[in-house]
């Protein structure tokens, strides 16, 4: 400080926020002025003040309350619901997929294996076994509208060729992993700073 | 206690155990913040509790590449324009120029008349902080709380504003020599 021009400098003086060669700089100017020293002395009360300003009383039981009124946490959702987008997406893509290469009936693969389930456990657990039952009808009619869906698409990549396929097959993961990341950011959504 | 990040990832895991510690350890400087801006306690304590909620749910989009306590205080900065938009309250932009009764602030020689701060003891100068604090604009007593109170260092209030390190320190100086014209007039 070679004037007496910077009152800012004394504030950042007490609060230690100068750097050495300033520090000294200002060190030495107040040894030859008065007038910056009768300044920095009320400045270093009113800065005493400033930083000894006295908390507001908080109750003791205000975390509680806070507490009480927090919502159900959304990343708790996220964590089960991304996951099961992404399955079901992963899922679809794959029988898809297994379909086209193999041009297996998905039907007969479904309820083979949904019957032997049944079988294996409807003797120790009948009503296990009805849920079963009930369970490779849907699956039946999934698997019909599912081989209905791969049949066109059949139709419709025979003209593109294995290209096409492995294209598809490429799209189809690509969406399984935006349903994922997009799922998760949307249920995970929250406000950002 | 444990790092504030560590108490955030748990309570991300559904601990609400952790996010109470994350109360108890911000309630204090939140309503000391809130209050000076608001200068009501009860409004102040309203105020935190809903940052808190906030908080809670924003907590998924927390980096623990930042300081977890300067992004709770731009929540609830960001808060208190919000609500001050909604109730239409004049709120001063920092671009603007400051139009304080007692005079401009850009003389900054020392005046050499009777000392302010030799009037009273440090008690009373306190006080009257407090109620002179609730006469400046509200953009220069939030730098200043940020500061003073909260004990923020100008590189943390910069983040939390958004606002150049410069022109936050010549900001809280304004602030504090505002404070001073205040005293020197009651």
């Amino acid at each position: 400080m070679r004037d007496c021009r910077n009152v800012e400098m004394l504030y950042l003086y007490l609060e230690g926020e100068l750097d050495p060669a300033e520090r000294r700089g200002l060190e030495a100017h107040l040894e030859a002025c008065p007038a910056c020293r009768e300044a920095l002395a009320e400045r270093r009360l009113l800065h005493e003040a400033f930083t000894s300003l006295p908390p507001l009383e908080v109750p003791p039981d205000f975390a509680l309350s806070v507490m009480d009124r927090l919502p159900e946490p959304a990343e708790a959702k996220a964590r089960w619901l991304a996951p099961l987008v992404a399955g079901t997406g992963s899922l679809v893509v794959g029988l898809l997929g297994f379909y086209i290469l193999t041009g297996e009936s998905l039907s007969d693969v479904l309820v083979a294996v949904s019957r032997s389930f049944s079988s294996g456990f409807g003797r120790l657990l009948p009503l296990f076994a009805k849920l079963l039952k009930v369970a490779s009808l849907l699956l039946n009619i999934a698997s019909g509208f599912l081989t209905m869906l791969g049949k066109g698409l059949v139709a419709l990549l025979s003209s593109l060729g294995t290209e096409g396929i492995s294209l598809i097959l490429g799209l189809g993961l690509l969406l399984s992993l935006l349903l994922f990341f997009g799922a998760k950011r949307l249920l995970s959504s929250g406000e950002k700073a | 206690m444990p790092e504030d990040s560590t108490l955030v990832s748990k309570a991300l895991k559904g601990d609400r155990k952790a996010f109470e510690m994350i109360v108890r350890k911000y309630e204090q400087p939140l309503t000391n913040y809130l209050g000076r801006m608001t200068g009501e306690r009860e409004a102040a304590l309203d105020f935190t509790q809903e940052v808190f909620i906030k908080v809670y749910c924003s907590l998924g989009s927390y980096r623990p590449a930042y300081k977890f306590s300067t992004w709770l205080f731009k929540i609830a900065s960001n808060h208190l324009i919000d609500h001050w938009r909604k109730k239409k309250l004049p709120t001063l932009s920092l671009d603007q120029p400051v139009d304080d009764n007692e005079g401009s602030l850009t003389p900054q020689v020392p005046d050499p008349g009777p000392s302010v701060a030799r009037k009273f003891e440090l008690a009373e100068i306190r006080q009257k902080i407090e109620r002179a604090l609730e006469s400046i604009p509200a953009a220069f007593r939030e730098l200043f709380v940020l500061r003073h109170v909260n004990e923020f260092s100008y590189e943390e209030i910069a983040d939390i504003k958004s606002l150049p390190v410069g022109t936050v320190k010549n900001r809280v100086f304004q602030a504090k020599e505002m404070l001073r014209k205040r005293l020197e007039g009651s």
